[in-house]
């Protein structure tokens, strides 16, 4: 039987992404940010997951204004790196795991969570940043993935709570799965940042920590933290920490914080870094 | 587990979204207002259309069905005037990468500040939310 072993989270900066393709990341600037993942990727080489459930968001590269699928699960066999303005990143082809992908988008949907079947896309820096943090310049990706988009870029995005309840529906479908899998679960995007307008540069390092420390101690009232909070206390990019709550509510009532990160800045943005362990 | 979630009315939900100051909420009227630039955008990821923009910006952006105001918005890289026509910053990334541009210098040209300023402030913490969280309650 597949099982959800942990939960990841981090922030996806592109820039982050360009550091380590340029070989930049012992510069002073990115090595405190970068210092911050050496543990992870340490504890990744024990754990060796078969599957990564990956939820981000596109940044309008696979998605544009045509089609605005509010949660999107990739089933293809495989994903290209997409030419975001720059070309394409030079990072592996991303390996899907399509026969565990249809069997959580099959059991989702027949949990009342209408999901968006992808078969062809492109996958952009929202989910290659976060393969290359944990996993820095292999030939290949060590985990197959499972894409999960989410919309949050054009409102409304989904709530908190729909986001957490869809984590929840998730691990369901994956504890149903037949194979033996070790599968963790990622959230991504966040914490505080706004990339537009006067108020640009916006990051509350209060609100954020408050964040990390409720998805351990009070994960019920993160899923009901209103948009316009996120968008009034954390910027309006902030918002995309909805998809934390993915990832958080996959890892069941109780977890256990295992390590932590927290960095102003990258760019214009807070990295936050977590990961969980869902204990019994 | 508490799963229910008070439902919101549509209309104070779109209402708080224009209450943040120096903010654009990418709703859905700014969506349908900007529609045609931000497909332009989109298409700057495909090398040939780069190549095509960057030979002669308003004729290749005259193949698209957006207003004077838009087209001068992007021609002058004005974004706070191409977000107030519809634009959305991830769409508009596209223009900045394909200017050689980070997120960083393309955000903080919106600011105000000098590219130096802007940098100081995000190296120092970023901008505090204290005074810029409400125009209606102005704190």
């Amino acid at each position: 039987m597949a099982r959800i072993t942990a939960g990841v989270a981090t922030s996806h900066v592109p820039a982050l992404g360009a550091t380590i393709d340029h070989g930049k990341t012992h510069e002073p600037y990115w090595e405190k940010i970068f210092s911050g993942y050496e543990w992870t990727r340490e504890w990744e080489k024990g754990e060796k997951p078969d599957v990564v459930i990956l939820v981000y968001n596109d940044h309008a590269s696979a998605f544009d204004m045509n089609i605005i699928p509010t949660f999107a699960i990739g089933c293809a066999e495989r994903y290209k790196s997409a030419d975001e303005g720059w070309g394409p990143r030079p990072v592996p082809d991303v390996i899907g795991h399509a026969d565990l992908a249809w069997h959580i988008a099959q059991s989702c949907i027949l949990d009342e969570f209408d999901m968006t079947i992808i078969n062809q896309m492109d996958v952009d820096h929202g989910l290659t940043v976060p393969l290359s943090m944990m996993f820095g310049q292999p030939e290949a990706w060590p985990v197959k993935v499972v894409p999960l988009a989410v919309n949050v870029v054009t409102y409304p995005p989904p709530t908190g709570n729909r986001c957490y309840a869809l984590g929840e529906a998730i691990a369901r479908a994956v504890t149903s799965y037949p194979e033996d899998l070790n599968v963790q679960i990622w959230g991504t995007g966040g914490m505080s940042h706004q990339l537009q307008g006067p108020r640009a540069g916006l990051i509350n390092k209060a609100w954020d920590t408050r964040f990390l420390d409720d998805l351990t101690a009070d994960p019920q009232r993160l899923r009901h933290i209103p948009h316009i909070e996120y968008l009034r206390e954390t910027g309006s990019e902030g918002i995309e920490m909805v998809m934390w709550l993915i990832m958080r509510g996959a890892l069941g009532d109780k977890v256990k914080e295992l390590h932590r990160h927290y960095h102003v800045p990258a760019s214009n943005t807070a990295i936050g870094h977590i990961v969980l362990e869902p204990t019994p | 587990m508490t799963a229910e979630n008070p439902k919101q009315d549509i209309h104070e939900y779109l209402a708080e979204l224009e209450d943040i100051p120096g903010t654009r909420v990418f709703t859905a009227q700014r969506a349908r207002k900007g529609y045609h630039l931000n497909q332009f955008c989109q298409s700057l990821m495909k090398e040939e259309n780069r190549q095509e923009f960057r030979k002669d910006e308003r004729a290749y952006m005259d193949k698209w069905d957006m207003t004077e105001a838009q087209k001068q918005a992007l021609l002058d890289r004005d974004y706070n005037r191409a977000i107030d026509e519809g634009g959305n910053v991830y769409f508009l990334s596209k223009l900045f990468f394909t200017d050689g541009k980070s997120f960083l210098q393309a955000v903080g040209t919106m600011t105000g500040m000098s590219p130096e300023d802007y940098q100081a402030m995000m190296v120092a913490g970023g901008r505090s939310p204290d005074g810029v969280r409400s125009i209606r309650e102005g704190k």
